[in-house]
Parts: structure tokens; C-alpha cells; sequence
């Protein structure tokens, strides 16, 4: 077991500057019917603890697929993406799943709920799949952060869309995870309860000092981050902090 | 054709997405038709040859005479003086060994002189010396050289014989000797076994015929119109391939749930494309005719590869159900296999006709998509659509309804309604499946993830998920299971039953019969000294000896045997039917004419205790009362067992079949058995211990039941591989879950678990629901169908290691069957079937 994750009470810890995501003349490209599909294109970037970042961009720019870099889902066609200073490139698919178990949290556009478990047996999942202790505990407490506490025992199909999004923002968030990776995840929302997950996502990144990498193509979700990256065509654009939006 | 157009594009082509799944749906019908018709055609080749064994040089008579023990020199008399130009056959059957190689042969005595004359069979005109030296001619498939000599094992002496050609025609296998020389080699004394009779030319009144024969016959012999021994052998046998075919069907019956499954698969993938094709403008009868046509596809691709299958597999079926109608019933060597054009084309019918009423459910269902599907958020769970409730209570009717199907009695000899009753069981028991499976994942959530891990938990949570695909897999492999099970029962109850009476029946020390194989059909039989001088040896307590004769009764074929009745009852244990008096019963049989009949016996022609046979024996017509019916598992021709002194002063043979010798206490086996063999040592003569006796008739017994056990694999291997196919398409439906999976943090080893432990919960389900269908099944096998097709009482036994070693093997099987689907699951890549929506 890698070490975990310093009590999230504790965001003092973080305060140093060492990167905690660090992404080092990335390129990724894919190769479908031969023609070459250049999705990123030497991308160097920096992430610390506490931040939250937007990606931003038109359609087919790399946003999603600098997230699953990011989340050690996939690897680098070159150039280094290191996480706490570990190359993912350099671990095997047993340390990427422990990786993933122990430092990140995933969160879709659509939700992506199993749909035959409930509220908060799909929150506790992840802590069961590692072996963790007390799974039931940590997920009804994650359930609270989102305030759900109430709807723990439904299943996603008698949830709003909302509902939806912030009991898998809950699933994201029981393995106190660095790094949150979010891919749309106002994407299939309405304006308004946009707007709630918005503000959820900035108090988690607040209150715990959680990396959040955030895909977006709506203005109002990149403005509630603290820096914006845009991306075109697979290479950073521009970057923006907040003073400037 | 913008239909067939359409068809390809929407229904053949996702197939070919998916080989290794359509590659075994199309394996798993493929079998299932294959085991069908192979069983056909194994049955063809060998209960139909015994034809030309009976009948060679029959010709096609019209009437023939028999007498049970052989017809009386008189008869044949009475019919040479009749003022007719009558074409008379007598003949002499029998069977011989050819020495060199052990196989039996037909051993037939014909008048040479006549029948040459007539040179109607084929029979050389070349006669030889028929007097002088020994002479036979060789049918057409005989099996040795058509020159030289021919070393015969005719009862217990070895006779060499020489060769003066082959006989052309439907001679079959036969040795063919003259009438003269069968009567000596035989010691027959003139007595015949038929007279063969052809009337006239142009005449064609049969009945008058009869009548007119019938009145210059004596009393005592059976006159009948030709080919009425191929008739007796053909009815008798229709039970036994009755049994098989059914038998065979069940790999089918397992092949109708996977189609069922794989069209079901089909309409779920395809909702929303059958939704998006209704608002299109397509009817509801064009999108069930489409899934239609799918399982139609996929039972004449199936099929076709069946015929195919099945014309290979029935190489292998034709030595097993040869072995088991040559054990059970009639001397017979197999025919070569015939795949006709419409054995073929009824395989493909049969294939077809089975995938498309499989498929019919769900075509049906799938036309009711309404086009509004299309636009819906989300796949609607077709799931959702079981009725536990409903169907549980479906399944209690239906069990009712096998219960007092299972009270009917046989129709015409066979049990229809048996067998309605296990397939209303099967029905009853796969619609409650559901609903045991739902349950079942309900109670063991928990406990399953404390015990196993929440692969396990997720595993049964997927399982009740998709509760309709999973109650049909669990039903196909489970009614697998419980075929296999019930027959494994029944087998192995039937096994135990005549093991024990065996060991209660065979109590003397040495068993002696003339050398060479034996058959249910003949009865050779060794000199009547042999007996005489084993009686005289003084390590010798007693010896009983024992006559077989085969005879026809009431259409069917029987034995009638002999024994002495005082030593069955100082020896024997024979056990009689309900309350008989084992004592009056000994004590009134040798007093006249009176007979004991084993129970098949007594079931094939509706007998019991006090009714009446009539017997035609040497010229006699002889009433023959019943005093009890006896538990017998030797034969299922049945026997009439009289006492050996009534049944001399019919026919005085005295020469016996079978020879038991009772040493005196003290007398070391070995040293009885050397002393036997000494006082017999010119007789062709086996001495078979009492202990060898059992193993062998044991052997006997596992050799006839070989073709069950194999036609129970290969259902099983239908529902495994159906299995394999069913999981593929579960994890391709639920990529995106086990994909998501992985960016929740789990490994490609619990992914590969997961799917193991939902192959090895689905292996469980079906083991446990298998083997309590499969012991109701058969409890019908036993006291229903068996008891009406072949009248035996078997005593139930739960055969243990059987059981358990099957159980084993399927369940290991159906994790088996997950390795492949695990393996695709693992290498999902996560990244594009979570974004893939
Ligand atoms: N598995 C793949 N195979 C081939 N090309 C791919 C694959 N995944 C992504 N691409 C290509 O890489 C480029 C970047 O894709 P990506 O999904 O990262 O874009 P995105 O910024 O997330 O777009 P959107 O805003 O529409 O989600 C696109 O041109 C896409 O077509
Ligand atoms: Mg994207």
C-alpha cells in the first residue's frame, strides 16, 4: 500500500509547492485506420494540491484525454506524466490500480451510477474493491458532504439528474483522493443545479485541498475555477488565472 | 430485395461483430441436431439389421410355422401331404461361434436339395456330397475367406466345416448348412424351428389361405404370415429407440434455450434500434419477422452443420447402441449407417423448426417496442419485465399437471404421458427459476461479500440484474443437469437393484455355459452329460440344471425356461410380487402345469398371479397357470419359468443351457472348480466362478447404459458452450459498467473474478436446481417410464459418486465456461466504453 492520504482535515500539508500532477512535453497521439489522430501535443503542465483547474476548448481538443492521462487511465504516446513525482509510465497495471484506488477520483458527464446497486452501495464501491475499512461508514459520510444523505438507500433511477451527479461526486470523493478529475460534469445539467455542483465541486477543493481538473465547455463552470487552460488542437493555447477572468 | 438487404445489414451483421458468440450458438444447435439424427441413424443400422440375420433366405414368405422349443417332425408332415402346390422351407436356426475370431453368426439348416432345385435363394446348384463330408455355404458378408475350412463353435463342440462358396442376395452374415446336417450337429431330432411357406403363384387370398393351413397344422404350433419374426424384434425394440430418441432430444431441448437466449440478447442490444426503425415506419410484423428470421438463420446454419455432426457422431453412437440391443435384446451386427436424403432433411426441419419456436418469445416481444423507445433517456431494464410472482404460480400448475399426468397409463406400450410429465417438470421447473434466482441473490448479498469479496456481491447483484437472461441460463444448463441427474439416478438405482439381486439370486459356486458370447436371443446349449457327470464328482453338493429356449408370445418375443424347482427352493431366493406364498408356490409348480413369470413379463402382456398362458409345446396346446410373478432383472423379454420335469414331458431335450453347481461345504473353490473342469474337459464348456459371474453381468450392464451417459455429456456440453456464449453476451452488455469498474480502482484480476465467481454462481444455481428437478425427473423415470416401457420394478438408490463427480464436473464446466468471456472482460479498455455513450 502506498502511503494514504493525510487526514483531509489537515489541508495545511499541502500548502508546499511540489507538483502534485506534473505533465512534462506530453504528447498523445492515436492511430485509427492508419490515418494518425494527434489528440495532445507536447502539453507541459503543473498541478498543486488545492487548485482548481478548468479545461477548456472547443470539441475533439484533448480535454478528455488529458484527464485519463492525468488519472493514470492511459499513458503518453511521450513525455512523462508523474503523479506525487511517480511516472505512470513506470508502474505496472498492479501500482496503477492501487494509484487509482488511493489518489484520484473520477467524475463523468453522464454519471456513469450501476444502476443495480444503491446510493450507497455505488458510493462504497470503491473503498470495497480496495479492501478498505469501515466502507459503509466513510460512504454515508461522503453522502452527507453532498447532502444526501436522506436518498443513501435509492437506486439511480429514482434520482434527478443532480442527485445523480452528486451521489457520484460523493463515489469520488470515499477514497480521499488528491485528484479529482471531473469530465463535464455540469455537461447533461441544467444551468441552475450546474450551478449547485459548481459550487460543491469548489467547497470540496476548498475545505480538503483536492487537485480538481475539471473538462468543461461552459463559461460559468470555468469561471468558478482558479485557473483555465485552454487547449486547441491538442496544444495549450492559453492558460488564464483567476485575477484574469 | 430491399428485405433481405435490410435483414443482412441490421441482423447479420452485428452477428459477424461477435463470431466467437454466434460461432457458438451456432455449435450449440449444430449438436443438439446432430445428436438427434445420429441417434437415428445408429438405430437404423442397428436394430434394423437383425433382418437379415432372422430372415436370411427367407425370401418373402407368407406364412410361416413355429412352435415355441421347435416344431414337431409332424407338422412338417401334415403339411408335405397337402394337396396344394405349396412351397415349403424347413428350416433349423440357430447361431454359431466362428472359432478363430469369437463372432457369432447365424447358423441356418435349410433342404439344400429342395431349395436348390427351386434356385430361388441364390443356392448353388453345385451340391457336392451332402452325405459325406460336412459342408457350408457363407453369406454374402460373411466374415472369413470363401475357401478352405471353417472352424464353428456350434453349442458346446467345435465342428470344422468345409467352405463350398458364398451365397449371393440378402445372406447376410449366415452359415447356411444343409437341413440333414443341422439336425445332427444340433441334436435335433427332426423337430424344425420354422417351416417357411410360400402359396402358390397368382393366388392371393391370404385369409382362405390361413384358414385352409390352419386346419392340416396339429394344435400345437402357431401359424403366422411371413416376416412375423422381424415384426416381433422390430416392436420389441420400439420402446428401447423410443427411450433413446427422447433421450436424444434433451441436448435440443438445451439447444432451444441458448437459441431463446441469443434472440432475447438480440432484441434487448436492439431496442433502441427497433425503436428508431417503428418511428421509421416499420410495422410490427416486419421487426418479428426480422428477429424471426435471425433464429431461423441461425437453426439452418446450425442444422445444416448438424447433419454433418450428427452423420460423424453416429460412427461412434452405432457401436454403443449396437452393444446395448445385442446385450438387451437380439443377437444383431450393426448395419452400415444410411444418411438418407429425408433422415437429413428431417434433422433440418427439426433444427430449424426448434430455433424459430425458440425465438418466437422474443421476436414477439420485441415487436412491441413502441417507437417512442427510441427517444427514451436510458435503456428501459427489460428486466423489469419478469413476473416472478406469476410464473412461480404458472410453475405450480404446471407441477400439478405432471403429478397426474405421471398417474396415466402407457398409450400402446409407450409412455406418453411419462413423458408429457417430465417435460411439464421441466417447464414448471425453469419457469421458477426466476424467481428462485432473485430470491436467491436477495439473501446471499451479504453474506456472499463477507465471505467471498464484493466480486462475489457485485456477481450475484449482475446475476439478478439481468434476471431474465440469467433464469434462462441457469434453466438450460439446470434442466442439463437435471437430465443428466435423473438418468444418473435411475441408471445408477437400476444398477444397485440388480447388483443386490443378483447377490440374493446367484448363490452357487460355479456357473457353466457353453463357451462364446452370449445374447438376450440364444440360448446354446451343452450335452446333457455334462451335468450327469458334475453330479457324480464328491466335491459336489448339487447341481441344477437349467433349459432357455427362445419363443415368441403374444407378438413379442419371450423365454421360456426351466429349472428345478427343488433346489431353487433349498438354494435359490427368488422374491415374488406383493404377498405371494414363496412355499405354496415351490410346491405346487412341479406338480403340473403350472409357471412362474418374471414381472417384465408379466407387465409386457398384462399377466398376474392366476391367469392362464397358453403355450404350443411339442405338438401340445398347453394351459399354463401363473402362480406368482418373480423379480427379474436378467432379461426384458421376460420369462415363463416352469419346473424342469413339466417342461421335459413337452419337449424331452434334456440337454441344458446353463449348469449351476452347488460344492459340498468345506470344498475349496479352486479344487471344485479344478474337479469340473477335469469331468468336462471335451466340452466347449465355461466354468465361471459366482464372484466373476456378477462382475461380468455388472460389465454387461455399464456397456448397455454407455450410450445414456454419452448422450447426458454431450447436453451438457450443449449447455456449457451455450454458457460461454450467454456470458460473452452479458459482458459485452455490460462493458460499460465493468469499465467504469476500473476507474473506480479495480484490478483486471477482480474484473476477471467477477466474472469467474458469476459463471461459478450461475454453475451453483443451475447444480442446485438441476439435481432437485433432476430427482423428481427421476422418480417419473422410474416408477413411470421405465416401469411402462420396460416393466422393471427398480428399487431407488442415490447413486453418491455419481452424483457428485457430475456435479463437479458441470459446475468446474461452467466456471470453465467464463475463463474466455473473463479474459475479453479484462481486456475491455476502459477509456472507450465508459465515453462510448
Ligand atoms: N480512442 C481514440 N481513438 C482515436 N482517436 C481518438 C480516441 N480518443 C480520442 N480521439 C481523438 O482525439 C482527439 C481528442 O479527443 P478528446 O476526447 O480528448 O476531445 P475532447 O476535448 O474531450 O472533446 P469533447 O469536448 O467533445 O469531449 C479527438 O480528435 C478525438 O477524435
Ligand atoms: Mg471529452
Amino acid at each position: 500500500m502506498l502511503p494514504q492520504p493525510a487526514s483531509l482535515a489537515e489541508p495545511s500539508q499541502y500548502a508546499e509547492t511540489v507538483a502534485l500532477l506534473r505533465l512534462e512535453s506530453v504528447s498523445k497521439h492515436y492511430a485509427t485506420d492508419g490515418a494518425r489522430v494527434d489528440a495532445l501535443r507536447d502539453v507541459t503542465l503543473s498541478f498543486s494540491p488545492g487548485e482548481f483547474v478548468s479545461l477548456a476548448g472547443p470539441s475533439g481538443c484533448g480535454k478528455s484525454t488529458l484527464l485519463n492521462l492525468a488519472g493514470a487511465m492511459d499513458f503518453p504516446s511521450s513525455g512523462t506524466v508523474s503523479i506525487d513525482g511517480v511516472s505512470t509510465t513506470a508502474l505496472n497495471d498492479a501500482a496503477l490500480t492501487r494509484l487509482r484506488r488511493n489518489k484520484t477520483g473520477f467524475i463523468f458527464q453522464s454519471f456513469q451510477l450501476l444502476q443495480n446497486l444503491s446510493v450507497v452501495e455505488n458510493v462504497e464501491l470503491p473503498l470495497l474493491l480496495a479492501g478498505a475499512p469501515h466502507p459503509r461508514e466513510r460512504a454515508l459520510e461522503r453522502l452527507e458532504w453532498v447532502e444526501l444523505s436522506g436518498l443513501a438507500d435509492r437506486f439511480p433511477h429514482q434520482l434527478s439528474g443532480g442527485q445523480m451527479q452528486r451521489a457520484a461526486i460523493a463515489r469520488a470523493l470515499v477514497n480521499d483522493p488528491r485528484i479529482l478529475l471531473a469530465d463535464e460534469p455540469t455537461g447533461n445539467l441544467d444551468t441552475a443545479t450546474g450551478a449547485v455542483i459548481l459550487t460543491l465541486l469548489r467547497r470540496i477543493v476548498d475545505e480538503h485541498g483536492t487537485l480538481l481538473l475539471m473538462a468543461t465547455h461552459s463559461t460559468e463552470a470555468a469561471a468558478a475555477s482558479d485557473r483555465i487552460v485552454r487547449l486547441r488542437d491538442g496544444r495549450v493555447e492559453r492558460i488564464e488565472t483567476r485575477a484574469a477572468v | 430485395m430491399p428485405a433481405a438487404l435490410l435483414f443482412s445489414r441490421l441482423m447479420l451483421r452485428p452477428l459477424r461483430r461477435e463470431p466467437a458468440r454466434t460461432a457458438l450458438t451456432l455449435l450449440a444447435i449444430a449438436l443438439g441436431v446432430a445428436v438427434v439424427l445420429a441417434i437415428d441413424l445408429a438405430g437404423d443400422a442397428a436394430a434394423g439389421s437383425f433382418r437379415s440375420s432372422v430372415e436370411t433366405l427367407a425370401g418373402d414368405a407368407d406364412f410361416e410355422v413355429s412352435a415355441p422349443g421347435g416344431l414337431p417332425s409332424s407338422a412338417a408332415a401334415s403339411l408335405a401331404t397337402l394337396p396344394y402346390a405349396l412351397n415349403l422351407h424347413p428350416r433349423i436356426e440357430d447361431s454359431a461361434e466362428i472359432v478363430q475370431t469369437g463372432h457369432v453368426v447365424p447358423l441356418i439348416g435349410v433342404d439344400m436339395v429342395a431349395d436348390a432345385s427351386a434356385n430361388e435363394s441364390g443356392a448353388p446348384q453345385d451340391l457336392g456330397n451332402l452325405s459325406t463330408s460336412p459342408q457350408v455355404w457363407i453369406g454374402r458378408d460373411f466374415p472369413h475367406p470363401a475357401s478352405g475350412t471353417l472352424d464353428l463353435r456350434i453349442n458346446d463342440r467345435i465342428v470344422t466345416l468345409a467352405i463350398r462358396g458364398r451365397l449371393k442376395g440378402s445372406t447376410g452374415e449366415a452359415a447356411v448348412i444343409d437341413l440333414a446336417l443341422a439336425d445332427r450337429l444340433l441334436h435335433r431330432d427332426g423337430a424344425l424351428d420354422r417351416i417357411l411357406i410360400r402359396i402358390p403363384k397368382g393366388e392371393s387370398n391370404l385369409d382362405a389361405w390361413e384358414h385352409r393351413l390352419r386346419a392340416a397344422l396339429p394344435p400345437g404350433v402357431t401359424l403366422e404370415r411371413g416376416g412375423a419374426r422381424t415384426r416381433e424384434n422390430r416392436k420389441m425394440l420400439q420402446a428401447f429407440r423410443w427411450n433413446l430418441r427422447v433421450l436424444s432430444y434433451i441436448a435440443l431441448l438445451v439447444g432451444a434455450f441458448l437459441i431463446y437466449n441469443t434472440i432475447s440478447v438480440s432484441v434487448v442490444r436492439r431496442r433502441a434500434e427497433v425503436g428508431i426503425l417503428r418511428a421509421l415506419g416499420a410495422g410490427r410484423p416486419a421487426i418479428a419477422a426480422a428477429f424471426l428470421a435471425e433464429s431461423a438463420a441461425f437453426g439452418l446454419a446450425g442444422s445444416l452443420l448438424g447433419i454433418l455432426l450428427g452423420r460423424l457422431l453416429a460412427l461412434g453412437a452405432v457401436k454403443l447402441v449396437a452393444s446395448t440391443v445385442e446385450s438387451l435384446y437380439v443377437s444383431s451386427t450393426p448395419a452400415p449407417i444410411a444418411l438418407t436424403l429425408p433422415a437429413a432433411l428431417a434433422a433440418l426441419v427439426l433444427g430449424t423448426a426448434v430455433s424459430v419456436l425458440s425465438g418466437l418469445a422474443p421476436a414477439i416481444e420485441a415487436s412491441t417496442v413502441p417507437p417512442t423507445e427510441a427517444m427514451a433517456r436510458g435503456r428501459v431494464d427489460y428486466q423489469s419485465r419478469v413476473h416472478k410472482t406469476r410464473d412461480l404460480v404458472l410453475a405450480a400448475l404446471l407441477s400439478l399437471a405432471a403429478l397426474i399426468a405421471s398417474r396415466i397409463p402407457p398409450v400402446e406400450g409407450k409412455p406418453l404421458f411419462g413423458y408429457l410429465a417430465a417435460l411439464l417438470l421441466v417447464a414448471a421447473g425453469s419457469l421458477a427459476i426466476p424467481f428462485l434466482v432473485a430470491s436467491l441473490a436477495d439473501l446471499t448479498g451479504v453474506p456472499l461479500r463477507r465471505l467471498l469479496g464484493v466480486e462475489a456481491m457485485l456477481a450475484g447483484r449482475g446475476l439478478a440484474a439481468s434476471l431474465r437472461r440469467t433464469s434462462v441460463l441457469t434453466a438450460a444448463l439446470a434442466v442439463a443437469v437435471a437430465m443428466m441427474a435423473a438418468v444418473g439416478i435411475m441408471v445408477g438405482s437400476f444398477r444397485e437393484t440388480v447388483s443386490l439381486w443378483m447377490e440374493n439370486q446367484l448363490k452357487a459356486d460355479l456357473y457353466l455355459r457353453p463357451a462364446g458370447p452370449e445374447s438376450a436371443d440364444r440360448h446354446p446349449v451343452m450335452a446333457a452329460s455334462v451335468p450327469d457327470r458334475i453330479e457324480q464328482l464328491p466335491e459336489v453338493l448339487a447341481v441344477n440344471r437349467f433349459r432357455a429356449y427362445a419363443i415368441s408370445y403374444g407378438g413379442l418375443p419371450a423365454t421360456l425356461a426351466s429349472t428345478d424347482t427343488a433346489l431353487e427352493h433349498r438354494f435359490g431366493r427368488v422374491k415374488f410380487l406383493g404377498a405371494a406364498n414363496r412355499e405354496a408356490i415351490f410346491h405346487q409348480l412341479p406338480l403340473g402345469n403350472f409357471a412362474v413369470v418374471s414381472e417384465p413379463f408379466a407387465n409386457k402382456h398384462h399377466v398376474e398371479a392366476g391367469s392362464t398362458l397358453t403355450l404350443s409345446l411339442g405338438g401340445h396346446s398347453v394351459p399354463l397357470r401363473i402362480l406368482g410373478v418373480y423379480y427379474d432383472y436378467a432379461s426384458e423379454r421376460g420369462y415363463i419359468l416352469l419346473d424342469r420335469h413339466v417342461l421335459l414331458r413337452y419337449l424331452p431335450d434334456p440337454a441344458p443351457s446353463n449348469v449351476a453347481v452347488y460344492l459340498k461345504p468345506g470344498v475349496p473353490l479352486d479344487e471344485g472348480r479344478a474337479a469340473v473342469e477335469r469331468a468336462i474337459a471335451s466340452h466347449s464348456v465355461l466354468v465361471i466362478a459366482n464372484r466373476s459371474l456378477r462382475d461380468e453381468a455388472m460389465r454387461i450392464f455399464d456397456r448397455t447404459f454407455a450410450i445414456t451417459y454419452a448422450l447426458e455429456a454431450v447436453a451438457i456440453l450443449v449447455a456449457v458452450m451455450g454458457m460461454a456464449g450467454a456470458l460473452l453476451a452479458l459482458i459485452i452488455d455490460r462493458r460499460r459498467e465493468l469499465g467504469l469498474l476500473r476507474f473506480l480502482g479495480s484490478s483486471a484480476a477482480q474484473i476477471r473474478r467477477l466474472i469467474l465467481f458469476e459463471a461459478g454462481l450461475l454453475g451453483l444455481l443451475a447444480n442446485a436446481i438441476g439435481l432437485a428437478l433432476g430427482v423428481l425427473l427421476s422418480l417419473i423415470l422410474i416408477y413411470v417410464i421405465n416401469k411402462q416401457s420396460f416393466g422393471w420394478t427398480i428399487q431407488f438408490h442415490w447413486p453418491v459418486a455419481v452424483l457428485l463427480g457430475s456435479l463437479t464436473t458441470v459446475f468446474l464446466a461452467a466456471v470453465l465456461s467464463g475463463l474466455y468471456p473473463a479474459r475479453v472482460a479484462m481486456r475491455l479498455n476502459p477509456i472507450e466504453v465508459v465515453h462510448e455513450e
